[in-house]
């Protein structure tokens, strides 16, 4: 019997109506087969092929079982089929890899650091700017905001009256909701009394915000009624951590301030209105509505409200701005010039952290692009070194599609492996990395590897994968054949296209590394120049820690004031304290605002209303170290109840009394008309209160012994020598003095002032991460590509050396090539820089987007990496022998 | 295989029983369908003839579970033919099967035989 003609894949993608003709055929055989034995034996032609058609069977019915049969079986072969083919691409493609451990190792690399960047970052992005706000249609939430001829840019605090009225006339919102923050201090069952953050809030804020709570009840309005038991609603993490996640919660009594709260329901995990919260209590409007013509001049309410279904942004605002207006007109004294906006929740939410974040991710994302093109680069210096493995691969009958598909597979390979590390390098890093910073992001927006993040990630591994393979891979399938098997690999340095291909490459990587290194330039310049700027108090050696003099029997002064004064006193009596005091907020943290009238001045309409107030007490200011420009510090004669004694800052003495000495002149402070006149006893050094980066405007510190109803002071102990040796001193002296109060933050100054600079220290280091790592691609990239070109034309150089040309000028021609290329990447990415650099406006300090200095500084250090780049291969092309590269041939 | 048409329905033939003759039969070399049913009826002394329809739904069936290879080849007298083979698991199949059968077989001997 005749061996049957073996094929290797026997059937492959037959059609329909091919299975139904061999299904056909094959039967058709096996009856002719019969009717010709039948035949042989005697019988007619007619009887035996009804003889061989009636013992066949069902004739029909085998057809198309057969038929049904065999197209299952070629689906199945199909599928099969190409998992083979895919299978046989991975296996030939990790074989390649493994055979140039070198460029596996740079790929993956690569890889790892693009993708695990990526995929953090966006984590981040994700976190502040794309993620829904945890609140129940979170898209028509909106916050009120009000701006002053001080504060044009406009602030997130206005004052209770100015909140009721707006509540009782707008027409376009669904209601609105006020928070305010205090602290208070919770004295346990058992243990040390501790000192909470806590959010007064409007009882109708869970019910506008649409957020359940997890158990209990939200509040209702009865809660915030007169003479009502006072209740609290708990946050998760203050639930889980203190009170140990007890399910019985609601219900039970918490002792803050001294008060018994009723603990009525628990929030959800990860609802926050923005601000650290341990638990939310009833905002009590009606003691603040009680004396309108005072607290119109307090601004301390956060107020959000909900659009009404239909009613657009603009309208609302519109609605509100008109009834502002009636406000300035009604009353002047407090309202004239402020004028209400409402932006989206989100926006006031996110604030400053939107351009850092989005200035990151830019950032991460040139990254990426400088990886995709290192990458490209790497894959096609390779294809090119195989033009002639793969010419030959075309030659003995591989498609084009599937030389491609082999290229791919590498590149794809290494993507994978290169992403999975790089995601698994995000997800893990991510909150080492954000615990570096632990101030950098509000507690709003927690940063977690979802689905969606780790989506992104690997789609960004896989294109990265597909445009780094396939730009090169659809070059090298397009090689001619015949050229290729002609030639030496030594020719093969690629065709024109690769060439160009390579220079646009090593362009892009440098002009890419340019942009990322001017703005981490810029960044780093204006952190230098914020961190030097004058602060106006010397931060070192100074120890700080916040508490609250709480409970009922505080509401005396008296007993407010022996206890600070006990405190004070013991901590500056002590040998290795140089000065003690305390403040309401420590520098750069702000303060809050009032006004300032001069005695027998003329209260000029176009003077800021706005002063900046700040209760202090005791050897504050020797404590930080400001100085005494004129006049005395507080001392024993300012009395609780003598004539109000305030100190204020040069800014103020300035602005205040251009003409006088300040010293001895009386002044009225706050918004009450009928208030005591007091007398400025001193002037001292400007302090930027606000913020590091915004200069010092006029202020006025208020002696705190005369002013006990702020409750909550941050103490500040200039020590001899480590600040942070002084906390048992502190502890054991507020102990001495109420053993029921809570002491709070207890750090150095220097650290506690570190936090505000976090987020911007943060954005720093990330962009400056990511300049240096595009830094070392475009130096490699450079490298690799000059390198590969030098190496392939060897014998060209031979052939010049021989031909009389110098070294010198061999030299000097591959550098023009080398310099060439980088060069137009460099003045791209420094034309490219100079047009997003206002992107960074709002990041920098003292130092224009335009720097000069940072531009000229980048050009120097990309043409500098760049010559040495170049210069290794250059020497090398020097070398080439002469002799040796005619004989090759 | 007899020159004379016969009955080649045997009713008791169960399905499972046609696919291991077809295995065996392909033991030892490949074959055609009509070689095969030729094979089977020869070495059974005509007892256990398949009729076509059966002989190929199964062959087909065996083919879609991959016990069995097909491809087209020339037969004896240079006709197209669909050649059968068997696969490394329908060589597996088939010893288990047949070991399953002798069991099978001598059991139901040693039941009938007198005691």
């Amino acid at each position: 019997m005749p061996r049957p003609t073996s094929r290797l894949f026997p059937f492959l993608s037959r059609s329909r109506r091919q299975i139904a003709r061999e299904v056909d055929a094959e039967l058709a055989f096996h009856l002719e087969m019969r009717v010709e034995e039948l035949t042989r034996a005697g019988l007619a032609p007619d009887a035996a092929r009804r003889a061989a058609r009636e013992e066949f069977g069902d004739l029909e019915f085998t057809r198309a079982y057969c038929r049904g049969l065999d197209e299952r079986t070629e689906r199945a072969a199909r599928t099969s089929g190409a998992l083979t083919e895919l299978g046989q691409d991975l296996r030939h493609a990790w074989r390649t890899i493994r055979r140039s451990p070198g460029y596996a190792a740079a790929a993956l690399l690569t890889l790892v650091l693009a993708v695990g960047a990526n995929t953090a970052v966006f984590s981040v992005t994700r976190a502040v700017l794309l993620r829904p706000l945890p609140y129940g249609s979170p898209g028509s939430l909106v916050s009120l905001v009000e701006s002053s001829p001080s504060y044009p840019g406009g602030l997130d605090v206005i004052s209770t009256p100015n909140f009721a009225d707006y509540r009782a006339a707008q027409r376009g919102l669904t209601g609105l909701a006020a928070s305010d923050g205090r602290s208070v201090t919770w004295r346990p069952a058992s243990g040390d009394p501790e000192l909470l953050d806590a959010l007064s809030v409007t009882t109708n804020t869970f019910d506008l915000l649409e957020v359940r709570p997890l158990l209990g009840r939200g509040f209702s309005a009865a809660d915030s009624a007169a003479g009502a038991p006072p209740v609290a609603v708990l946050s998760y993490d203050f639930w889980r951590n203190a009170l140990g996640g007890a399910p019985g919660v609601v219900g039970t009594t918490l002792t803050l301030n001294d008060l018994p709260y009723t603990v009525v329901g628990v929030m959800p995990r990860d609802f926050t209105l923005g601000q650290d919260a341990a638990l939310w209590t009833p905002l009590d409007l009606a003691r603040d509505l009680a004396h309108p013509e005072i607290t119109r001049k307090q601004f301390h309410l956060r107020a959000f409200a909900r659009l009404k279904p239909g009613v657009s942004l603009a309208l609302a605002r519109a609605d509100l701005q008109a009834i502002s207006r009636r406000l300035a007109a009604q009353y002047p004294e407090a309202d004239r010039g402020r004028v209400v906006d409402l932006v989206p929740l989100r926006t006031a939410l996110v604030g400053d952290l939107a351009t850092p974040v989005l200035l990151v991710q830019l950032a991460t994302g040139l990254l990426l692009l400088l990886a995709c093109a290192n990458l490209a680069n790497l894959t096609l210096a390779r294809a090119v070194a195989r033009r002639r493995e793969l010419a030959v691969r075309a030659a003995l009958g591989a498609g084009r599609w599937r030389q491609v598909r082999l290229l791919l597979a590498e590149s794809l390979l290494l993507a994978v492996a290169g992403g999975g590390l790089g995601i698994a390098l995000a997800v893990a890093g991510t909150p080492l990395l954000l615990g570096l910073e632990p101030g950098a992001l509000p507690p709003l927006f927690p940063v977690r590897p979802d689905p969606v993040v780790l989506a992104i990630g690997v789609l960004l591994a896989l294109a990265t994968g597909v445009v780094s393979g396939l730009v090169p891979a659809l070059g090298a399938a397009r090689a001619d054949l015949q050229a290729s098997l002609k030639e030496n690999g030594r020719a093969a340095a690629g065709g024109v296209s690769g060439e160009r291909l390579r220079r646009i490459l090593v362009a892009v990587q440098v002009g890419v590394a340019a942009v990322l290194l001017v703005g981490a330039g810029l960044l780093a310049r204006s952190f230098a120049r914020l961190t030097r700027a004058p602060l106006g108090f010397e931060p070192d050696h100074v120890l700080t820690a916040e508490v609250r003099v709480s409970g009922e029997r505080y509401d005396d002064p008296a007993l407010v004031n022996r206890f600070y004064d006990q405190v004070l006193g013991a901590l500056g009596h002590d040998p290795g304290v140089v000065a003690a005091g305390a403040t309401m907020k420590l520098p750069t943290r702000g303060w809050i605002t009032s006004n300032l009238v001069v005695e027998g001045e003329p209260n000029d309409p176009t003077r800021p209303n706005d002063i900046g107030y700040l209760l202090v007490r005791g050897d504050y200011f020797k404590a930080i170290g400001v100085p005494l420009i004129e006049g005395r510090f507080f001392d024993d004669e300012d009395t609780p109840n003598g004539v109000g004694a305030v100190l204020i800052n040069q800014a103020a003495a300035r602005a205040y009394f251009p003409r006088l000495d300040p010293v001895g002149r009386r002044i009225r402070l706050g918004p009450d008309p009928s208030a005591a006149w007091s007398v400025v006893v001193g002037v001292v050094g400007d302090v930027r209160e606000q913020g590091f980066d915004v200069p010092a405007a006029p202020a006025v510190y208020p002696d705190h012994v005369q002013n006990t109803w702020w409750r909550s002071l941050i103490l500040t102990v200039r020590t001899r020598g480590d600040p942070l040796r002084a906390e048992p001193l502190v502890r054991a002296a507020v102990h001495d003095a109420d053993p029921t109060l809570a002491l709070r933050a207890v750090r150095t100054l220097d650290e506690a002032l570190g936090s505000n600079l976090a987020a911007r220290r943060f954005a720093l280091w990330l962009v400056l991460c990511f300049a240096g790592v595009a830094l070392a691609l475009a130096a490699v990239g450079t490298y690799g590509v000059l390198a590969f070109t030098v190496s392939s034309r060897t014998r060209e150089f031979g052939v010049r050396l021989a031909l009389g040309a110098t070294r010198r000028s061999v030299l000097l021609l591959v550098l023009r090539q080398g310099v060439t290329w980088a060069g137009v990447g460099l003045v791209a990415g420094l034309a490219g820089a100079a047009v997003g650099g206002p992107l960074l406006r709002g990041l920098l300090y003292a130092v224009r987007p335009a720097d000069g200095a940072t531009f000229a500084a980048v050009a120097g250090l990309l043409v500098s990496v760049v010559l040495v780049a170049c210069l290794v291969p250059a020497a090398r092309a020097t070398r080439a022998d002469p002799v040796e590269s005619m004989r090759a041939d | 295989m007899s020159g004379e048409p016969v009955d080649r329905t045997p009713p008791e033939m169960l399905q499972g029983t046609v696919d291991i003759l077809i295995l065996r039969a392909l033991a030892w070399d490949s074959m055609h369908g009509y070689a095969i049913s030729a094979w089977l009826d020869a070495r059974s002394g005509g007892v256990l003839a398949v009729n076509g329809a059966a002989l190929y739904q199964a062959l087909h069936r065996l083919e879609h579970r991959r016990w069995i290879a097909a491809s087209w080849g020339r037969s004896e007298n240079n006709r197209k033919a669909k050649y059968y083979t068997l696969t490394p698991p329908g060589r597996a199949r088939l010893r288990a099967e047949s070991d399953a059968w002798r069991r099978y077989a001598a059991a139901v001997t040693s039941v009938l035989s007198p005691a």
